[in-house]
């Protein structure tokens, strides 16, 4: 890809949500209809200016063919249906972005919509497993979900680099700070360490407190050009990079260190094509599926030294970090959530958690140790 | 900590891993190993990774390995086991650039970079699973 042919050619020109909650009693279909229509009328679009639509799924929730004819919209010039999880989701803008800065379509809407809590159980509790070979490796040894796949890394990550469950606990504490000031957030009440410390064992090392919230809701962002976007109803968010990489697996010859994750891979790809470095990221929503995938993330995207990320994510004083409460706290939309808040922030209606002056925002997925892919972006104030 | 707590999901074999399966029911802990190039692999598939060759053979390694990491498993994710259970995650000895999963056999919790050597557990006539325990 010609890098300077792609940055900030294209906007987030809207943004909406519906309620996050433990059970919406409705239909994903439901969800991604109502998230759509209020990014459309957050940016004073309707349906009508709908080309294309795009989302991420892992056969849990309604599908671009199904939600555009339900929106009306009909023949969409282009549109994606991304088998995946959290590593994919920011992949999933990204694409649209080069369809929009490709001519193939104008206007689309990207979504996610699920009930995590109330149908379809992301943390892996009742529901079937992923398909991939490396499952019946793993399964018949009770190893089937993703807080001990991660927990796993977590305790190499520890072992290797002294982390500890306090630097996982002080983060999460923060990020529950951060949601008491974002009225969306599922998760309000303040806690202490010491509340994260006494929470429930999930597996070890993870307790409760480590583990994002299962939630039901839907996100959505209206992605078209960036001329476009400056004649429409709220400030452009410019989209200045969208990366994509991959990582280690059980099928490239095994991962040769647990600790490092596909962002290593990714992060210079993405800061090349921004033209930034990490110094310049005013705010970053990093995927916290888990608080460890904060840690090792901040470390893979080169804001702290490799092994430094616990006591940084834990002292605060570097990026600001999941301003709206993160997975962990605000709720779990699979990704779109975390830019969605970046644009808020980059548009500076981030209210009480409003990031002073910031201009340049790094948001990432899952940061590829289930799959191993991961995808980020880097969005700029227009 | 019962290791036979999580033995409720049976592997789904495929084409491809069939025969190792098979090799773990006849007591063999094995790789494969590209014949061009020597690389061994784990899971089993037709291509080597790194010469992209399909010649290969199996070969035994030692049923032993080191613990990578480790974890204690409370959330009762499967129906019916309420019990805390350890999963190893293990570089075997004769292959340490792959990984392989199992629950732990051991008074005490294991502990990163610790010996282990691998137990062949009997499930029934048809199926035969790997654990780990300490080495002495
Ligand atoms: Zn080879």
């Amino acid at each position: 890809m010609r890098v300077a042919g792609f940055r900030d050619r294209t906007a987030v020109a809207g943004v909406g949500y519906t309620r996050f909650s433990k059970n919406s009693g409705v239909s994903t279909l439901t969800l991604a209809c109502e998230a759509i229509l209020a990014a459309l009328e957050d940016a004073g679009l309707t349906a009508d200016d709908v080309d294309g639509l795009a989302t991420h799924r892992v056969g849990d929730s309604a599908a671009p063919s199904v939600v555009g004819p339900a929106l009306g919209v009909h023949r969409p010039s282009w549109h994606l249906d991304q088998f995946g999880g959290g590593s994919v989701s920011h992949a999933v803008i990204g694409q649209a972005a080069l369809a929009v800065a490709a001519g193939v379509a104008e206007t689309v809407v990207c979504y996610r919509a699920i009930n995590a809590r109330s149908e379809f159980r992301m943390g892996g509790t009742g529901r079937g497993l992923p398909v991939s070979p490396e499952v019946q490796y793993q399964a018949p040894y009770g190893y089937v979900a993703p807080p001990q796949q991660y927990a796993m890394f977590a305790r190499a990550h520890m072992a290797k680099y002294g982390t500890k469950e306090e630097h996982f606990g002080q983060l999460a504490v923060r990020q529950r700070a951060s949601a008491a000031k974002n009225p969306r957030a599922l998760m309000r009440t303040p806690i202490t360490l010491d509340d994260y410390l006494a929470s429930r064992w999930i597996a070890e090392p993870f307790r409760l407190l480590d583990c994002c919230l299962e939630t039901d809701g839907a996100c959505a962002l209206v992605i078209t050009t960036a001329e476009r976007a400056r004649d429409l109803r709220r400030p452009p968010v410019l989209i200045s990079a969208a990366a994509w990489g991959g990582g280690d697996s059980f099928l490239s010859g095994g991962p040769s260190d647990v600790t490092t994750t596909a962002a290593a891979e990714l992060a210079p790809r993405l800061y090349r094509q921004a033209g930034i470095g990490p110094a310049e990221i005013d705010v970053a929503e990093v995927y916290d599926c888990f608080t460890y995938s904060v840690v090792v993330q901040l470390e893979d995207y080169g804001f702290c030294a490799k092994g430094e990320g616990g006591p940084y994510a834990a002292s605060g004083e570097g990026v600001p970090v999941n301003t709206h409460g993160g997975f962990l706290s605000e709720g779990y939309v699979h990704g779109v959530n975390h830019v969605a808040e970046a644009v808020s922030q980059l548009r500076g209606d981030a209210g009480d958690r409003q990031v002073d002056g910031a201009e340049v925002a790094l948001s990432t997925a899952q940061p590829g140790y289930i799959l191993p892919a991961t995808s980020a972006l880097v969005l700029r104030k227009g | 900590m019962s290791a036979e707590a999580t033995r409720r999901i049976r592997p789904v074999t495929d084409r491809d891993s069939a025969a190792w399966w098979e090799r773990v029911r006849a007591g063999e802990l094995t790789v494969q190993r590209c014949d061009s190039c020597g690389t061994r692999r784990f899971p089993a598939r037709a291509y080597c990774h790194r010469c992209r060759t399909a010649g290969w053979s199996w070969e035994a390694v030692e049923p032993a390995g080191r613990i990578e990491s480790w974890i204690v498993s409370h959330q009762p994710f499967l129906p019916g086991v309420r019990e805390p259970y350890v999963v190893v995650m293990v570089r075997p000895a004769g292959a340490p650039e792959c990984v392989m999963y199992g629950n732990w056999r051991g008074a005490e919790p294991p502990h990163t970079g610790q010996r282990a050597e691998a137990v062949f557990v009997r499930v029934d006539d048809e199926l035969t699973l790997i654990d780990w325990r300490p080495a002495d």
